[in-house]
Parts: structure tokens; C-alpha cells; sequence
């Protein structure tokens, strides 16, 4: 009986079933918050990728916040009213711990005034007996639901799913803005104390391409002015993580000026051959490191530089190209590109079937692709036997190339066959390897230019 | 009236029956719980089970005044509730009324069915009332006063079965079992030989105020509301026909033909406040109510066709609604 000496056990079993409802209650009311703090904890997360993802706009953020959390509260209430324990409940709930046989209950039910005092007090001190066998902390602890579990693990369920399609429509559907990716680069040269100027100028820059009402002008001579310097800086820079981010910063600032056209004309000309492109030989080929894009780990600043590099190459040897058979111009880029009619008008040659580079435009990136209209493309393919361009007879294979890999190959840059060591890091795997002459296991092999109309099939 | 008071003379009593009849525990308690509550039990099972044998033992127990009435077809109201006689005295003649066996505080009422309705009626309208008329003059009967009422369930052919509404007045049906081979055994042990074991006086002289004081304190027993509301979700889920969008308890709306009445909710109540002070408590408990929902409704469930049909029993309907209602 030593319990009774506890001040808490003094109370009457009334009182002590009352403070009894209290701890149930909250009880009830932690299970409520429990099993929608999960799911609230996540739409909040929701709302605040969306917003950094520049998806809603800050009000809409502020009010889908307030509304979630509004809606968490009310789903809260409506979930712990109901569980609210009633005085009956509770004193039940003794009864079945007690084995007080419903004394409780009906020690805190019964109006008192109606019933015979006697037996009133005498029920109350048979109730007071049975409460010094309990504990009600010990009786009825805490045990977190296993509801909660539940909701938390359909929670978490949610929230992955969620930020792994953000991941996916971010890099497929929705590209970083390109103010994004200058203040990126911004915030790289800021680390760099002797890009600290240019970093400066990029934010500057970031910012004036953020803003709406600067005209498309004024930015693309921002955006040259910052490549200039970047170049500049480039030239004197003897750091290599230094000129690799100028390098970077440059690439990026290039596909800027040429406008979203044609960087999505340029990232569907790099297509599946992306993979092919060497990039660990950064700094070694001089080529590349004259168009800015050498030293970039980055694959699309690498390809941006072969592309530039590739573009130089077929201008410089149009008249060669012009000699082959079945040659044809070259470009990667599509939607700014001019109308090749009109090209051929301007330059004259559209009649004589050879290439015309005159309607290129920056860096080598624009070329006009005119296809024959005289023969089929297979006819284009020489004859078995027939003496090819190197005066190849039976040769053992066949190496069919784009008209860009030929006029790499007409300046003696690089061949298909030898891909790691190519400076333009193109694609070199050859297009169709044909089988000749088995029985020549030394036959030489030769090259063969693909006619256009199949370039799509193979992209 | 103290409450202890009230569980030893009870005691006392089962102890004192159990001397004459062996087994029927759970009856004798039954009975004496329908004593003290006020009602009268009506006693079914076959014959030679000691029906008789307990209700005498109970009343030489209780040294209270007994008679038994042997109920048959040309028994007359007037046998059992009593008449005038023309009596003649010091040259005066003048019509007394000699009271008849019903007059006594326990009446045992054998094979009840067995008389015509109409005495049948006379009886169960002194079990209502506690008074009898006789010629526009009414007396009162004894205090307390109680029917024991047996029925054979067997033989029923010149028979006539308890009204619906008279069976209703009978606080408790109890069904009387055969014995147990051990119970069997022990009857034969206390019948067959040379000893004899005769039921002693609990209660003293004034034995009837006692049994009023009991009475009383047995009205005084506590019970919570949400077990009444128990008792009166019990006994309305035994309503068979509810338009009041409740709706009833399937076997209820498919084997009865009435359900309770307000008379089965008092019983539930009365009888488990009885079975609380029995066990020496003040209060009513769930269990309490389960223990005496049997007894104190099966006989006022009416059984339709349907139910007669597939054999099923009282009883069994009773069950489902236990299971059924809720206790909170």
C-alpha cells in the first residue's frame, strides 16, 4: 500500500480515471499528428523543389505552404475527435486492467445524488483498492501506431518518386535556364580570386538575361562581349583548372549566342554518338584548344569544339570535297540554318552539285546539305570492283563515311578506324563494314562517302 | 439492510437446498434471485428432475408458509384462489371466505398447463396483482409471495399452453437439465439408502420481514447507465419488426414473431442486481447481465413458424443478439 502514500494516489478513482482521459487524449492526439506529419513534411518538400525549380511563383509557394499545413491541422481534428476517449471508455478500460468488474464504469457514471450514499462510498473505497494495484503510466504507456509506419513509409514512397521525376523532367523536358548556367559558372570563377572580375561580369550578365525586357540584341552583344573576355583572360591564364573553366564558361557563352535553335539543332547533331567523343585528351590537340573547347572536361563543351573545328575543316576544303563523287555540303545546325536554295542561289553552284560553304556562319557551325537530285543514293556507292578515291581494287572492307569524317579525313586530321585519337572526339565508328573478299585476308580497306539521305537512319 | 447480510443468508440458502437436490445449481441460484427480486419462475423440464423436490426444500428453507397445487383439466379457479362457504355460527348463518392454497408465500404451481385457461388466468392475475377478488371483495395475498411454476415439455397432447401475454408474468424461465452421471449417482446415494438429509431453517420466525428487507436492499444495488443502455440495446434488438432506422438483428427479423417486452428489460436488470449482491457486490456488471439475459427473456421471444420449422430455439436467437450488440 505503499502507493497510497504517492499524493497522485490520494485523488479519488474519479479523478484519477478523469487525469486518466487526459493522457489518453493526448495519446490520440500524437497519433493523429504522427500519421499526417509524414505526408505534410513532404508536400511542404514538394512546394519547395517546385519553387526552387522556378516552377510556381513565390506567392503560389507561400499559399500551397499554408494550404498544406492548413489542410494537415483540419485532417489532424477530424482525425482526433473521434478518438477522443469518454470518461465511460476510460473507466472501462481500468475495469479490464483492474479486474474491478465495472466499478469504475459505474463509479463514474452513476448520479451519485440518486443512489444510496452507503453504498456509494463503499464502491468508491472498493474502487480506491483496486487503483493501488495500478500504475496508469505503466498501464497504459505510449506505443507509437503502427499507422504512422504506414504513412511514413507511403511518405518517403512519395517523396522519392517525386524528386526522381524532377530529376527526370528536369534533365529532359525542362533544361536550367541558360541565366542558370552562367551563374553557375559565375559562382565557380567567384571561388577563383583571379576570375573574381569575370565572375563579376557574369553575374551581370546572368542577370541581364533573367530580366524580360532586355532586347534579344543587347543580349547576344552581351554575351559576346563576355566571351571576348573570357577568351582573353583565357589567353593569359596559366592555371589549367582555370583555363579549363574559362574554356567551360566560354562553350557555354558560345551556345547562348547561337540561341536556343540552334543549340537544340546541335544537341540533336551530337545525338547517339555523343558517347564516342574523347574526352580525357584535353589540352593535347591544339585544334582544339584554338576553338575554345579543348580543355573541357565537359562533354557538351567538347562537342561544341569539334563542331566549331568541324565546321572550319569543310570550309577550308569545300573545292576538294567538290571533286568527289557524291559530295555533298555539310551542317550540324538546323533550324537557324539558311534555306539551301537560297544558298545555292547566292553562291552559284547549286547547278554543278558541288558544296557551297558561303552560307556558313559563325565558328563553322552553319553548312548547307544539298542532296543530288540526279542519281539514287545507292547508285552513289561505287560498284564491287569498281577503283574507288585511293584507287583501292577488292578491297577487304569497305568503310562508309559521313561527309563531315571525309573532309576530315581529305585534311589528314584523323581517320574513322582510329577514334581515341582523333582531336575532333567525332564519332569514328565506321558506319557499314561490308565483308569483301574473304579469301584476301590482307585486302586493303576503303573508304566510301554516305550518301545524306541515309544520315537520318543512322542518327 | 447491510449487503453482506443479503450474500450470507443467500448462501445460506443454496446450501441449505443443495442438502435435498443434488446438481441444478445454477437453478437454485436462479430461483432465489427471482425470490429476492419479487418474481415468479416458471420451472420447465421432464418429469422426476426434482422440480417439486427444490421448490419444497426452498420454502422449508426460507420457514415460510408453502402449498403446492396439483394443476389439472377440472381444476376450478375457485380450488386455487378460494370461496365463500355458508358458515353457520351462534344461529347466524353468513357466507365466509375460505382462502384457497394461493394464499400461501410460496405456491408451488405443477404442470401449470395442464389447466384450462380460465384457472390458469386466476392464477396469473394473483401473480400480477397480489391480490385475489372474490365475490367484488378483494384480498390481498401473502408477503412476499411467490409462484413456482412447473410445465412438462413433454405430453402436451389435453394440454394448454401458457398464453404469450401470461407467460410474460413469470419472472424467470429456467430449464431443468437431467442430472450429470456423477449428479445421478448422488441421488441414488441419497435416495436408495437409509439416510436422509432434510432441508434445516435458514431465516428465523419473522422470516417474511427479512425477506422484504432483502428485497429491498436488492433495489439498491448500483448500476451504470451504459449498462442499462446495454440491457435496452438487448432487449430492443430482439424486436423483430423496428422502423426506426436501426434496423434489426437478422436472426431476430427471421425467426421471431415478437420480441420482448419493457416487463423482460426489468427482469435483465432486477435479476442481474440480484446475481451482483449473490457475489457480494454493490454494483451491476456486464457479466451480471449476460448471466440473466438467458432466463429472463427466453420465454418472452415469440418463435415464429419459420423458427419452429428449423427447430431453432430461444435460446439460440438470444445468443446472436448478444453476440451482436455491442457492450459500449
Amino acid at each position: 500500500m505503499s502507493a497510497l502514500a504517492d499524493p497522485q494516489d490520494r485523488r479519488s478513482p474519479e479523478q484519477r480515471v478523469g487525469h486518466l482521459v487526459g493522457q489518453l487524449r493526448n495519446h490520440a492526439l500524437w497519433d493523429s499528428l504522427l500519421i499526417f506529419a509524414p505526408p505534410l513534411l513532404v508536400s511542404i518538400d514538394l512546394w519547395v523543389n517546385l519553387y526552387r525549380a522556378v516552377w510556381i511563383a513565390p506567392l503560389t509557394f507561400v499559399l500551397l505552404s499554408i494550404g498544406s499545413v492548413g489542410a494537415g491541422l483540419l485532417a489532424v481534428v477530424v482525425r482526433y475527435r473521434p478518438l477522443i476517449p469518454s470518461l465511460g471508455s476510460a473507466a472501462r478500460l481500468v475495469d479490464e486492467r483492474t479486474g474491478a468488474q465495472d466499478r469504475f464504469l459505474t463509479l463514474t457514471t452513476i448520479e451519485t445524488t440518486l443512489w444510496p450514499v452507503s453504498f456509494v462510498a463503499r464502491l468508491r473505497s472498493e474502487a480506491a483498492a483496486f487503483l493501488a494495484r495500478v500504475d496508469f503510466r505503466r498501464e497504459f504507456p505510449y506505443h507509437i501506431k503502427r499507422s504512422f509506419y504506414g504513412s511514413l513509409l507511403i511518405s518517403l514512397i512519395a517523396a522519392v518518386l517525386f524528386h526522381l521525376s524532377m530529376a527526370l523532367i528536369g534533365s529532359n523536358l525542362l533544361p536550367t535556364p541558360p541565366y542558370e548556367k552562367v551563374r553557375e559558372l559565375a559562382e565557380k570563377m567567384a571561388e577563383r580570386p583571379p576570375l573574381s572580375a569575370l565572375a563579376y561580369g557574369l553575374r551581370t550578365l546572368a542577370m541581364k538575361l533573367e530580366q524580360p525586357n532586355v532586347s534579344e540584341q543587347e543580349k547576344q552583344a552581351l554575351i559576346r562581349d563576355s566571351v571576348e573576355q573570357i577568351e582573353k583572360q583565357r589567353e593569359t591564364e596559366t592555371q589549367k583548372e582555370n583555363r579549363q573553366l574559362l574554356g567551360e564558361a566560354s562553350s557555354a557563352l558560345q551556345r547562348l549566342e547561337q540561341g536556343p535553335g540552334q543549340q537544340k539543332g546541335s544537341e540533336q547533331g551530337r545525338g547517339g554518338v555523343q558517347s564516342n567523343l574523347s574526352q580525357g585528351e584535353e589540352g593535347k590537340e591544339k585544334p582544339s584548344q584554338a576553338s575554345g573547347g579543348g580543355d573541357s572536361k565537359d562533354p557538351r563543351s567538347a562537342q561544341q569544339s569539334n563542331d566549331m573545328h568541324q565546321g572550319n575543316t569543310a570550309r577550308n576544303n569545300l573545292k576538294e570535297q567538290g571533286k568527289e563523287k557524291n559530295q555533298q555540303s555539310q551542317g550540324d545546325g538546323k533550324s537557324n540554318q539558311p534555306d539551301p536554295s537560297k544558298s545555292g542561289e547566292n553562291t552559284g553552284t547549286k547547278q554543278t552539285g558541288k558544296t557551297q560553304g558561303g552560307s556558313q556562319k559563325k565558328l563553322g557551325r552553319s553548312r548547307s546539305e544539298e542532296i543530288p537530285q540526279s542519281t539514287p543514293p545507292a547508285e552513289r556507292f561505287y560498284k564491287p570492283g569498281e577503283q574507288g578515291k585511293d584507287g583501292v581494287k577488292g578491297a577487304r572492307y569497305i568503310t562508309v563515311q559521313l561527309p563531315e569524317d571525309v573532309a576530315a579525313d581529305a585534311k589528314g586530321e584523323g581517320t574513322p578506324s582510329t577514334p581515341s585519337k582523333d582531336p575532333k572526339g567525332y564519332p569514328k565508328a565506321p558506319v557499314s563494314n561490308v565483308p569483301l573478299p574473304a579469301h584476301v585476308p590482307d585486302a586493303p580497306s576503303e573508304k566510301q562517302q554516305l550518301p545524306l539521305e541515309y544520315r537520318g537512319i543512322i542518327r | 439492510m447491510e449487503p453482506e447480510r443479503f450474500q450470507e443468508v443467500f448462501k445460506r440458502l443454496q446450501a441449505e437446498v443443495r442438502k435435498v437436490i443434488v446438481g441444478h445449481d445454477e437453478v437454485i441460484r436462479q430461483v432465489l434471485i427471482a425470490f429476492f427480486a419479487g418474481g415468479h419462475v416458471l420451472l420447465e423440464g421432464v418429469p422426476g428432475l426434482g422440480k417439486t423436490l427444490l421448490v419444497k426444500s426452498l420454502s422449508q428453507a426460507l420457514g415460510i408458509s408453502f402449498k403446492r397445487i396439483q394443476f389439472t383439466p377440472d381444476l376450478m379457479p375457485s380450488d386455487i384462489v378460494g370461496t365463500e362457504v355458508l358458515t353457520e355460527a351462534d344461529g347466524h348463518r353468513e357466507f365466509q371466505f375460505k382462502k384457497g392454497p394461493i394464499f400461501a408465500h410460496v405456491v408451488l404451481a405443477d404442470e401449470i398447463n395442464r389447466a384450462t385457461p380460465k384457472t390458469q388466468s386466476a392464477v396469473l392475475e394473483a401473480m400480477e396483482e397480489k391480490q385475489v377478488t372474490v365475490f367484488g371483495e378483494s384480498h390481498r395475498l401473502a408477503s412476499p409471495f411467490i409462484v413456482l411454476a412447473t410445465q412438462n415439455p413433454i405430453e402436451l397432447e389435453g394440454t394448454y399452453p401458457l398464453p404469450e401475454a401470461q407467460l410474460d408474468r413469470f419472472f424467470f424461465k429456467l430449464m431443468v437439465a437431467p442430472p450429470s452421471p456423477e449428479e445421478l449417482r448422488e441421488i441414488l446415494k441419497r435416495t436408495t439408502g437409509t439416510e436422509s438429509d432434510d432441508t434445516g431453517k435458514v431465516l428465523p420466525n419473522d422470516g417474511g420481514k427479512l425477506i422484504n428487507q432483502m428485497q429491498q436492499v436488492l433495489r439498491q444495488v448500483l448500476i451504470a447507465p451504459p449498462i442499462e443502455d446495454y440491457v435496452v440495446r438487448i432487449v430492443h434488438g430482439t424486436q423483430p419488426n423496428l422502423n426506426n432506422g436501426n434496423g434489426s438483428i437478422s436472426p431476430t427479423k427471421q425467426y421471431l414473431r415478437f420480441g420482448s417486452s419493457p416487463r423482460g428489460a426489468q427482469a435483465v436488470i432486477l435479476g442481474a442486481k440480484g446475481n451482483a449482491l449473490a457475489d457480494g457486490r454493490i454494483h451491476v456488471s456486464y457479466e451480471d447481465v449476460a448471466r440473466v439475459v438467458y432466463p429472463a427473456l427466453r420465454h418472452r421471444i415469440i418463435l415464429n413458424f419459420q423458427a419452429e420449422a428449423e427447430n431453432v430455439s430461444t435460446d439460440q436467437i438470444l445468443a446472436e443478439v448478444m453476440k451482436q450488440v455491442p457492450r459500449s
